[in-house]
């Protein structure tokens, strides 16, 4: 390449100034090369002596920048041509020594050294002095004699020398005195770190681990610090600890380490592949060194490593014998399981349990615990349920399983025999379990079995005296068996079921309820003056409000069966303009859930009720102004399917408040709660509401709208389905019709791809003829003709026999037997008739 | 990954009581305070072990990892610490500088 020269015009005054300008502004600029070449012209033209300072520290900066790119020689001339121009004392004087260091110039070291005063040793070139300490000590430089001996240098090398002498000769004792000598400023401060993490190594490897990190990363010792730290190292880390290292220095480390010849072996085919191992090579070094890496570990290592490097099969079993019949199915369902495959897991997983079988107890309680490892990946409850239900008859003593089948059949809108029958079992089985004691109540409640009721809750307060629910349960139930007992007119008998619900400590409201309930007893069927007494005491006692009494009145004498009219006089009258306060509207709610609660069918007379007084309650809701409130009385209205009052919330709320669950609850009350009545314009709505819901994580509205749009799109596709059902004459189902995919298709690709491949090789080996025979032969005694026909009628029985005998020859039990085919084949033959043309 | 039985330092032999001593003592020496990282680590593995029936839904369900580290651990493991002399000591000085430029040469950065 051409050098780029810079123009030097003719000396005059005006020129010089130019170039001196030019000049400069390299200088500043960071161009050394530049600016050396104009300071070089301008020194031609007179001997300036800022001129040729600047000169030199172009020099400086340009042997700075190329040793800091590790071009040391580069570095050692440009230093020198610097030295020229500069007076002294010259600056980066330790550099320089540094570099002659590494380019191993030792006499111009040494002539350096020579010309080094104490206090630039001591105090200006520490890195230097560091460097000079480490070489000096190991011996790979001599140059004490060249050295200022005045220096506090040499004073910290005597003591240096002094704790290396008694460490050789283990007078271990006094090396920590002696190093206590060197102060913090020292030059041999790391050297001394060093010694005392190497003396460490033997008492606590944490603590010389701990010393050799406080070394720094641009110290001379830094290196001798991270061999000292590999020797504190074991196993993988020590290895990857020598991938860094050069073989001279592994060699030192393994001869420290004491190892065998066979771990040196090791190390080196290890050291040599540098970290990138392959399965193969792992697999094979396991089996090679496997008294060295422990036979307890290379067997189960081996197995597992024979998901990825299926080919160490034959060795595999050539080492440690065949694998068992489970184990082989329980990897290939891990496998499986790993890869996010659960269809083909479960495949796996029946195979193993069917070699389980044969192993008693032991195999028992391992097939339950499969059969609910199963249920945790089925996608619809049912066959969660069908699972868990089926791991019962392997381990009837599992809790867990029966809470769950109970809680799967307590979800179900309509109550059945099975969750009876499963009740009863767990109870038999868990007869003081909490939880179970709790979903016994709730259904014998939801029965109205009060007795039952009774018994459980009572059983479950004898285990926890305080449980709330189970109060609550026994309190409600008591007062609904008055209210029958009232109703049956058999009214000896409710003074004691009243008194045994004020037994119960719940607080002061639940007294109160047991009172108004003696109230309506003594006024339906003893004193009416008494009772109504009673009834007004108990209404004051609650201090719920006129209007909360009169619902109060209207809701017990719906229950009651008695005519509402002579009740509600005993209440003060309600004026035509009453607005309810939101206490009031609060307490309303509460009684709403209460009645809900208490039995389902109260939903009707809740209804009648709030017929009665619906119109106070519209006007009340316009000036509620807490959506917390407004929103507690939506999903209680949203319980009872009262959707005129929620509609009525939803208005005011929509005028408060722009949220994705009041737009939900709009939707939801417009459609009366039945997502097929939902416009395609609400859905859009209400996709766009569960976007913004989903922004703003309000999960609850995410949920309700989630479930309800869910079933909208269930109710639109199978709509879908039914207009093509209608157009086609409903012959989607030929594919279920495949006889192949009827007797294979629940075999997993991989196993029905081998089973395949094994056809291919049986069909070679074998001309059809004698093939038919001995298919013939295997699944129908020697009757060819039989045989014949079944292949006559359809081709694909062949293959499908095939595949059994491909299976069998395998030795995989496939579960499909010959008979099964035969009555495949012969039934779709029964059933195959002409299909008719769409729309004839 | 460590198996629980490692994390915890019992054998898959060890009884329920073994287990839950080892667990108490771990727990102690890591409180959540102040590893809350390693306390989840532990109690998740007490958890995985704690009983009979646990231990075997682990056998059965752990899917086995090939390992190879934990083969290496195996094969350079130390019998007793070392004790480093003053040879070994000026070995290690020795083998930290280059011979021919002095150069000391510095670490590469080690895998984490």
């Amino acid at each position: 390449m051409k050098k780029k020269t810079i123009s030097t015009p003719k000396s005059s005054v005006s020129d010089i100034s130019v170039l001196e300008n030019q000049a400069l502004s390299k200088l500043n600029s960071g161009q050394y090369k530049d600016a050396i070449d104009l300071y070089k012209a301008l020194l031609k033209q007179a001997n300036n002596a800022e001129w040729r300072h600047a000169l030199a520290q172009c020099y400086l900066q340009r042997a700075l920048a190329f040793a800091a790119k590790g071009m040391v020689k580069e570095a050692l001339v440009l230093w020198e041509n610097y030295a020229q121009n500069a007076e002294p004392p010259h600056e980066a004087f330790d550099h320089y020594i540094s570099w002659l260091l590494q380019t191993n110039d030792m006499a111009k070291v040494k002539t350096c050294l020579g010309q080094l005063s104490a206090q630039q040793l001591d105090e200006q070139y520490p890195e230097l002095a560091g460097l000079l300490g480490l070489l000096i000590i190991t011996g790979k430089i001599s140059c004490l004699e060249l050295l200022p001996k005045d220096s506090v240098f040499m004073a910290h090398l005597v003591i240096v020398q002094e704790a290396l002498s008694a460490f050789r000769n283990n007078k271990l004792e006094d090396i920590e005195p002696t190093l206590k000598k060197l102060p913090f400023r020292s030059a041999f401060r790391d050297f001394r770190t060093l010694m005392k993490a190497t003396l460490l190594v033997h008492e606590s490897v944490e603590q010389a681990q701990a010393l050799i990190a406080k070394i720094p990363a641009a110290s001379p010792y830094r290196q001798a610090g991270a061999l000292l730290n590999a020797i504190t190292h074991d196993g993988a880390a020590l290895v990857n600890d020598l991938f860094q290292l050069t073989p001279p220095r592994i060699k030192i480390i393994e001869a420290i380490k004491n190892y065998n010849k066979k771990q040196i072996e090791l190390l080196d085919v290890l050291i040599k592949q540098q970290n990138r191992l392959s399965d193969k090579l792992k697999f094979n070094l396991a089996i090679q060194y496997q008294t060295l890496l422990g036979a307890d570990l290379v067997q189960p290592y081996c197995l597992a490593a024979l998901s990825t490097y299926s080919a160490g099969q034959r060795d595999f079993i050539k080492h440690f014998g065949a694998i068992n019949d489970f184990e082989e199915w329980r990897l290939k369902a891990l496998k499986c399981e790993r890869d996010g495959d659960f269809y083909d897991a479960e495949y796996y997983w029946k195979q193993g349990i069917s070699v389980l079988k044969t192993r008693g107890a032991e195999g028992a309680f391992k097939i339950a615990l499969i059969m609910r490892h199963i249920a945790t990946h089925q996608k619809s409850p049912e066959e969660v349920i069908t699972w868990l239900i089926d791991s019962l008859y392997a381990d009837p003593d599992d809790r867990e399983s029966y809470v769950k089948i109970l809680q799967y059949y307590e979800r179900q809108e309509q109550e059945t025999d099975a969750y009876k029958e499963w009740l009863d079992k767990s109870i038999k089985k868990f007869p003081i379990d909490i939880e179970i004691l709790s979903l016994a109540i709730k259904a014998s409640v939801r029965n109205k079995a009060f007795k039952k009721a009774t018994q459980y809750t009572q059983a479950l307060l004898k285990i926890d005296p305080v449980n709330t629910f189970a109060k609550q349960v026994l309190f409600t139930s008591h007062l609904a068996h008055a209210r029958k007992l009232i109703k049956s007119k058999n009214f000896h008998l409710v003074e004691k079921e009243i008194q045994q619900a004020e037994k119960i400590t719940l607080g002061k409201r639940y007294q109160a309820q047991a009172q108004l309930m003696r109230g309506f007893f003594v006024f339906v069927g003893e004193d009416k003056k008494q009772g109504e007494q009673l009834i007004t005491e108990a209404l004051q006692k609650t201090n719920d409000g006129v209007f909360n009494a009169q619902f109060c009145v209207i809701m017990e004498a719906l229950l009651l069966n008695v005519p509402i009219a002579p009740l509600l006089k005993i209440v003060p009258p309600l004026a035509t303009d009453y607005l309810l306060s939101q206490q009031e509207i609060v307490r309303l709610t509460q009684q709403i859930q209460q009645y809900a609660d208490d039995d389902s069918a109260n939903q009707t007379y809740l209804h009648k009720a709030l017929e009665k007084v619906k119109a106070i309650i519209k006007q009340s809701l316009k000036q509620i102004t807490s959506e917390e409130t407004l929103l507690t009385l939506c999903q209680c209205l949203d319980r009872i399917n009262h959707f005129e009052l929620l509609r009525v919330c939803v208005k005011i709320a929509l005028s408060q408040w722009d949220k994705p669950i009041w737009k939900y609850y709009r939707v939801y009350s417009e459609a009366n709660g039945n997502p097929t009545k939902c416009s395609d314009i609400n859905s859009y709505r209400l996709q766009e509401s569960l976007k913004i819901a989903q922004e703003q994580k309000d999960q609850r509205a995410t949920a309700l709208i989630g479930k309800f749009l869910d079933e909208y799109y269930k109710s639109r596709k199978s709509s879908v389905f039914n207009i093509f059902d209608s157009l086609f004459g409903g012959n989607d189902d030929d594919e279920d019709d495949d006889p192949i995919d009827e007797l294979f298709g629940h075999l997993p690709d991989d196993l029905f791809d081998q089973l395949e491949r094994k056809t291919v090789e049986i069909t070679k080996k074998t001309p059809p003829e004698r093939m038919l025979k001995l298919l013939a032969a295997d699944y129908f005694s020697n009757n060819v003709n039989k045989m014949f026909d079944l292949i006559n009628d359809d081709p694909e029985a062949f293959f499908a026999f095939l595949m059994l005998k491909a299976a069998d020859d395998l030795g995989i039990d496939i579960g499909v037997t010959s008979e099964m085919i035969v009555k495949c084949f012969k039934g779709q033959k029964a059933t195959s008739t002409p299909k008719p043309f769409p729309f004839f | 990954m460590k198996s629980p039985y490692k994390i915890l330092e019992v054998t898959e032999q060890a009884s329920d009581s073994d287990i839950k001593q080892a667990y108490l003592q771990k727990v102690k020496l890591n409180p959540p305070d102040r590893d809350h990282e390693k306390f989840q680590q532990i109690h998740s593995a007490y958890e995985t072990i704690k009983n009979a029936t646990s231990r075997e839904k682990y056998a059965l369900f752990n899917y086995p990892e090939a390992d190879f580290d934990a083969l290496l651990d195996q094969a350079f493991i130390a019998s007793q610490p070392i004790l480093l002399s003053a040879d070994h000591f000026d070995k290690l000085l020795h083998a930290s500088i280059d011979d021919n430029t002095f150069l000391i040469d510095y670490p590469k950065k080690t895998r984490t």
